[in-house]
């Protein structure tokens, strides 16, 4: 009686230890319905971020699912009323070298995969377009608490009485690659645009070149990602994608605008 | 030496304890309550020294614009009867007004793009409540009762509510203690939690005195003033832009900072002219918030209306401008040399003067550096004009309009020409045209830099 007894329990709390694993793999395969997965993706390089994304999820996994079952395998097995004594044992050449090698190639992977994400993101600014470095389409300040945008001039010019600058609302033209210059009047904030899977710190002091390729017409949030002070809630702005016929009226518009006399 | 036994009911008393300190302990009160003006009391000693007096004050206030948790205007009735209703300040404002109006309407499809999609399916029961909308909700589930068996009258009108969804001043206050009581404080007194940290301070609207108008004359702000300073913020400020909210609920803010301007104005005119024979009679009372609210609803005959187009900006009229600018007072220029400096790097003579640099709040101010091309309430020559013109309300920026200058052995008054060839000047500045180079390189270098 007390054997069965004793068996049932090994059982029930191996079954509890085992909802463990089994609720973390069913969140994520269940989290796109609940609407807690990614944001959609609308920029030319997104994918190439979500692929990075799924590969080290899928690594994490095996990895969470191995470890889990051996886990389990174990509560169970030697929970059991057993006269026999532990042994001791010290060091063990062999494994060690397997379990630093199977981690260090796994890096080296990472480290290849992540490499052409990288250089396009970050390195391989656009040269042929419209912006490029030299000549952004924009400059974002990024100051506690707000993001601030300023076009240049009809001349080209950032420093000039006409330049265009608005708060919160940044616009850029669809299917282009818009380059910008990321500024910080302050303290470190982060520019982060989800749907464009896009991240980049603000530094002050620096000039920061950025630069994506939106797909899709929308509204879509920036927030910053980088505690930035008591206020770092309200830091929140929209980019506003247009197709580039409607970008350049509406940008003739705000140039037309800064002669009203409202 | 403390027994196990007793240990354990220490913690475990500890433990019961805690849901009562937390219930307790009510974060919200203490901002639901207006405090009085302490240092316009303190300047009155018969009042400063009479609880009874100060209390009868609160009870005028709160009889006036009732309290934070339920702010709304003392009606007069001669207003009533002429159309004007302060508690409906705003949404009149904006619902008479076509394109306001629409762009309010707009903004509000957007907003409640959700909502208005769940009842135009029919699915009145899957609209989500919005946030920061506890009025709005309310009516919802008013209407919702009342037309439980009219389907095609519910999508209708609650399709309507939501699109010309106008906030109250109670949800006001509201949105208000979320986003702005821990600057602004709840008087709106710029004394709120986080303003000690922060240069320049946080506007107290208590005095009614607004830096950043299109008016001339000191004027009490318009509306549309205010709305603009909500949406686009204050550049180099704390001061944020709040556009992620709704036009709607930029509008209620509004009102809601209305209220408190008038509010604390009325209390600075009753503490300040308190005699203990007299008391804080009706009459008194009534008049003061008659002056008050007079004053603000009169700010709109105060716009500095440009009709036509602005002038172009010519070489001679940027000469003349700089002329203008770089002439001292007493030689009779236009003397804003003597605070902007000769480069308009905001380096002139004065910025060691303690006079010019105190702000009316008493907080120390620094000339702008024009080089830099930042201006606090919008860069567009409008904007820049209607500066020179009025001045900045409450600083040592002066009125420009119909000012003595001498020229060519002429003396005269500044007019509207003058102001643009000024303005001309200060956007050349800006560009770093060969004006700068010539005139404003070597003078002082960044020292008193615009903050």
């Amino acid at each position: 009686m007390a054997a069965l007894k004793h068996f049932l329990l090994r059982v029930v709390v191996t079954l509890l230890l085992l909802a463990v694993p089994v609720l973390g793999v069913w969140t994520f395969t269940e989290a796109d319905r609940w609407g807690l997965w990614f944001p959609p993706m609308v920029s030319s390089y997104g994918g190439s971020i979500d692929k990075l994304f799924y590969l080290i999820l899928w690594m994490v996994t095996v990895t969470f699912v191995g470890t889990e079952a051996l886990l389990v395998w174990f509560v169970f097995r030697y929970s059991k009323k057993d006269p026999t004594r532990a042994i001791f044992t010290h060091g063990n050449h062999k494994l060690e070298m397997v379990w630093t090698a199977i981690p260090a190639v796994l890096l080296v992977i990472v480290a290849i995969s992540q490499m052409e994400a990288w250089t396009t993101v970050k390195m391989n600014f656009p040269e042929d377009g419209p912006y490029t470095r030299e000549k952004p389409l924009m400059e974002v300040y990024a100051s506690q608490f707000d993001w601030r945008v300023r076009y240049p001039d009809a001349q080209g010019n950032f420093t000039g009485a006409d330049v265009i600058e608005v708060p919160y609302d940044i616009t850029v033209p669809e299917d282009t690659k818009v380059v910008l210059r990321l500024k910080s009047r302050d303290v470190l904030h982060s520019f982060f645009v989800p749907t464009f899977r896009l991240k980049q710190d603000a530094v002050p002091g620096m000039e920061i070149p950025v630069w994506f390729e939106a797909t899709e017409p929308g509204s879509y949030d920036l927030i910053c990602a980088e505690l930035c002070g008591w206020g770092h809630y309200k830091m929140a702005g929209k980019i506003h994608v247009l197709p580039k016929d409607e970008f350049d009226a509406w940008l003739a518009a705000k140039r037309a605008a800064l002669y009203a006399t409202d | 030496m403390i027994q196990c036994r007793n240990r354990r009911a220490a913690a475990l008393a500890a433990a019961l304890s805690f849901p009562v300190v937390a219930c307790e302990f009510h974060p919200g009160a203490e901002e639901l309550s207006y405090a009085l003006n302490r240092p316009v009391i303190e300047q009155n000693q018969d009042l400063a020294r009479d609880p009874g007096a100060q209390a009868q004050l609160a009870g005028a206030l709160e009889m006036l614009f009732g309290t934070a948790a339920s702010p709304r205007f003392l009606a007069e009735p001669e207003w009533v009867e002429g159309g004007f209703d302060p508690n409906y300040w705003g949404e009149d404002l904006v619902k008479n007004d076509d394109a306001l109006r629409t762009s309010l309407e707009a903004s509000n499809r957007t907003t409640f793009a959700a909502q208005i999609a769940a009842i135009e399916a029919g699915r009145f029961d899957a609209v989500v409540r919005p946030r920061h909308a506890d009025d709005l909700w309310g009516w919802w589930e008013e209407l919702k009762a009342e037309k439980s068996d009219d389907a095609a009258g519910l999508k209708s009108e609650g399709v309507a509510l939501f699109a010309e969804y106008y906030p109250s001043l109670r949800a006001s206050a509201a949105l208000y203690r979320n986003q702005c009581y821990h600057c602004h404080g709840a008087e709106g007194g710029g004394n709120g939690s986080t303003s000690a940290f922060l240069e320049p301070r946080p506007r107290d609207y208590r005095p009614g005195k607004f830096k950043f108008t299109a008016l001339k004359g000191k004027a009490r702000p318009r509306h549309e003033d205010l709305f603009r300073i909500l949406a686009e913020g204050i550049y180099t400020t704390a001061m944020p832009s709040f556009r992620r909210f709704s036009d709607a609920q930029l509008h209620g803010l509004v009102d809601y900072v209305r209220l408190l301007s008038i509010r604390g104005e009325t209390e600075i005119l009753l503490a300040s002219f308190y005699e203990p024979d007299e008391g804080l009679n009706f009459a008194n009372v009534q008049e003061n918030y008659l002056d008050v609210v007079s004053k603000w609803r009169a700010a709109p005959e105060q716009l500095i209306a440009f009709d036509g187009t602005i002038p172009a900006s010519t070489p001679e009229r940027i000469a003349h401008g700089r002329a203008l600018f770089t002439t001292p007072g007493d030689k009779g220029g236009a003397n804003c040399v003597s605070c902007h400096g000769e480069g308009g790097r905001g380096d002139g003579p004065s910025v060691n003067d303690p006079k010019q640099s105190t702000d009316d709040w008493g907080r120390p101010i620094a000339p702008r550096d024009l080089t830099r091309g930042v201006y606090r309430f919008g860069r567009r020559p409008i904007d820049l004009f209607r500066r020179i013109y009025a001045g900045i309300n409450g600083t040592p920026m002066p009125e420009h309009i119909g000012m003595t200058i001498t020229e060519n052995g002429q003396q005269r008054t500044m007019t509207e020409d003058d102001i643009w060839d000024l303005v001309f000047f200060v956007r050349s500045l800006a560009t770093h045209t060969p004006a700068v180079a010539q005139h404003g390189g070597g003078h002082g270098g960044d020292l008193g830099g615009g903050h």
